[in-house]
């Protein structure tokens, strides 16, 4: 009897594992990015502890900056017919029908990094580019950076992308009403042509205060104060921080804030949000994962780039 | 006393180049009177930093544009190059040294594509280099999965050689600036002194009379291909050891940004005529409207209109000067 009842007790042992492991929830997750950048390594490290924490099948896709690939990689998933897919969405209007195609099967979506609320996504996290534009105004207002009259150097490299519309409204919603105007200057993407283009409009405007729209932008700061025969903290410096020369600039001075945009955290909570919507609860709310790092709390951010 | 009349400005005019020389001393003496920071020491200095870059690609463009042909790959070129020696020396450990050896090589490679196909197939070079443009972007693209390298910032004999700065007074000056003008004094001895000069020059104008005379027209050209890829490979790793970075996107542009400085110096676009003198004014020319147009306080996103239309004008007034040399 004793024999039948452990035998049982170890059927009933190895039934209820691997029904354990067939109820195990699988998620996709798609990034535009590529697997070698900082930025998504350390997403990747973020999304990769939940899925082992929260006990579910993770299947993580890059797409390198190929929407193509990515779109494709989407529609899989559909197919696979998975409990959650979490994605970017770099390009607006790119999932439209993807999105309402895996909600009609019963999928919940949610977006991480860059958002796209016409989509009818359920969740998001990651930075909201208007509210950035309004924080990097505000941090040069509260400081007495700026005043009434000034002109704000703004480079871009791609003016008229929706980040650098968004970043725009929000620093406009500061600027305006205090009379502070601004210059949107384009830089373009060459990273010679960068340094040469913001150089040229540093010597001959001489602006009171810059901000940096776009990362490419930021990291060619300390060169272009060097051009402009500029030293640290000749003039303030705000805009986008993800890159390790902006923080190793933040940290020598040459920049005074950066945007940080968690990328741990912006892989770990999707999982957690699509975790919750498996488990039935209500996922209707977006998690910000956005802060100004200065020279004070720049040190974790760089060893995170040192160690890589 | 002779009877022969000194040569005035209407003279000089008629010749090409130096006309560009008239327009230049004009856009820069405009510049300089309508700001006076123009000629400052710092604004010159950061002139000729980004100035050999694009110059020593427009070298190779002037010589093909002189035989007939195009290249749009340049740009691609230039930022594949660095992107690949990068890749060779921080991930595979191979030497700098080799992995510049293997970069150039990859230039010839496609030089060689380039001229071969264009030569031996007979399909416009402006298809063939174009489509080579997007092949090179992808693929530096592709290897890089779209992010920027961290490029060489070591101090070395490379960087030293190539990209290395000094101070004369004021100035700095870069170590690339002597390339361009080794480089511009070599280019102006084979187009203007040597034999192969006159051949460019004969394909440029007429291939089938060049040849006829006994002129190797498809290996000079396939040559040329190869010669103005290897000096927009060289011009991206001088610019990737400048700026300490090697990005995919490198060089965007730079194809027809080179062509506008070479067609401004009064190198024609048909082939035929060129003139390296003409292509190092108009390389100062473009850098130097491109600069001053910021430095007028233009507003930031209206600089492209302006820059396009002195551009515009600048053509306009060369060829005006030049119709008028001629009918005088």
């Amino acid at each position: 009897m004793k024999r039948i009842v452990t035998a049982f007790t170890v059927a009933a042992s190895l039934w209820a594992g691997a029904a354990a492991a067939q109820d195990k929830p699988t998620f996709y997750l798609l990034s535009h990015g590529g697997p070698s950048d900082a930025f998504w390594i350390d997403w990747n490290r973020g999304a990769t502890d939940a899925c082992t924490q929260l006990a579910v099948t993770c299947n993580i896709s890059f797409s390198g900056g190929d929407m193509a690939a990515q779109k494709e990689a989407f529609n899989s998933a559909i197919a696979a017919k998975p409990q959650g897919i979490a994605t970017t969405s770099a390009q607006p209007g790119l999932w439209t029908e993807e999105v309402a195609a895996a909600r009609a099967a019963g999928i919940p979506v949610v977006f991480f990094n860059t958002d796209d609320t016409s989509t009818g996504r359920q969740g998001y996290v990651g930075a909201d580019l208007r509210s950035a534009g309004v924080q990097w105004a505000q941090y040069l207002v509260d400081n007495k950076m700026v005043k009434a009259g000034d002109t704000v150097f703004m480079p871009v490299e791609v003016p008229g992308a929706s980040y650098q519309v968004l970043e725009t409204e929000g620093i406009a919603s500061v600027f305006d009403p205090l009379g502070v105007k601004y210059d949107v200057v384009e830089a373009g993407t060459d990273p010679a042509g960068i340094i040469a283009k913001m150089t040229d409009y540093m010597v001959a405007n001489k602006p009171v205060a810059m901000i940096g729209l776009g990362d490419s932008v930021m990291s060619s700061v300390k060169q272009v104060f060097d051009g402009a025969g500029l030293s640290a903290g000749a003039i303030p410096v705000v805009g986008w921080g993800n890159s390790k020369t902006t923080a190793e600039a933040v940290r020598d001075g040459y920049v005074n804030a950066a945007a940080w945009q968690f990328p741990s955290a912006q892989g770990f909570m999707p999982v957690a949000l699509l975790k919750l919507a498996a488990a039935g609860e209500p996922i209707g709310y977006n998690i910000e994962t956005f802060s100004l790092y200065d020279k004070a709390s720049v040190d974790p951010i760089l060893k995170l780039y040192e160690a890589e | 006393m002779s009877d022969t009349p000194k040569p005035g400005l209407a003279a000089l005019i008629k010749v090409p180049q130096y006309a560009s020389l008239v327009l230049l001393v004009i856009v820069l003496g405009t510049f300089a009177a309508l700001n006076g920071d123009f000629l400052s020491p710092l604004n010159v200095s950061n002139m000729l930093a980004f100035l050999p870059e694009l110059g020593i690609i427009a070298l190779g463009m002037t010589l093909l544009l002189t035989a007939g042909e195009f290249d749009l790959s340049v740009g691609a070129t230039f930022g594949l190059v660095p992107v690949v020696v990068m890749l060779l020396v921080q991930n595979a450990g191979v030497d700098l040294g080799l992995a510049l050896v293997i970069g150039l090589a990859i230039c010839v490679l496609i030089g060689l594509i380039n001229g071969l196909i264009v030569t031996k197939i007979g399909i416009s070079s402006f298809l063939v280099t174009l489509s080579m443009l997007m092949i090179i972007r992808g693929a530096a693209l592709y290897i890089t999965q779209g992010f920027p390298l961290a490029s060489w910032d070591q101090p070395g004999i490379f960087v030293t050689l190539l990209a290395g700065d000094f101070y004369i007074g004021p100035f700095r000056v870069y170590a690339s600036i002597f390339w361009f003008a080794v480089l511009s004094g070599l280019a102006g001895y084979l187009l203007n002194r040597a034999k192969i000069g006159n051949w460019i020059s004969a394909i440029g104008s007429n291939r089938n009379a060049a040849v006829a005379r006994g002129v190797p027209a498809d290996k000079v050209k396939v040559w040329l291909f190869v010669l103005t890829s290897v000096l927009a490979g060289l011009a991206g790793m001088i610019s990737a050891f400048r700026i300490s970075t090697a990005s995919p996107v490198a060089g965007t542009g730079y194809e027809l940004e080179v062509i506008a400085m070479v067609v401004v110096g009064g190198t024609a676009l048909n082939g035929g005529r060129g003139t390296i003198l003409g292509t190092v004014v108009g390389a100062l020319m473009l850098r130097g409207i491109r600069n001053g147009i910021v430095l007028i306080g233009v507003p930031g996103l209206a600089y492209n209109i302006f820059v396009g239309a002195v551009i515009l004008g600048m053509l306009m007034l060369h060829a005006a000067l030049q119709n008028s040399g001629r009918k005088g």
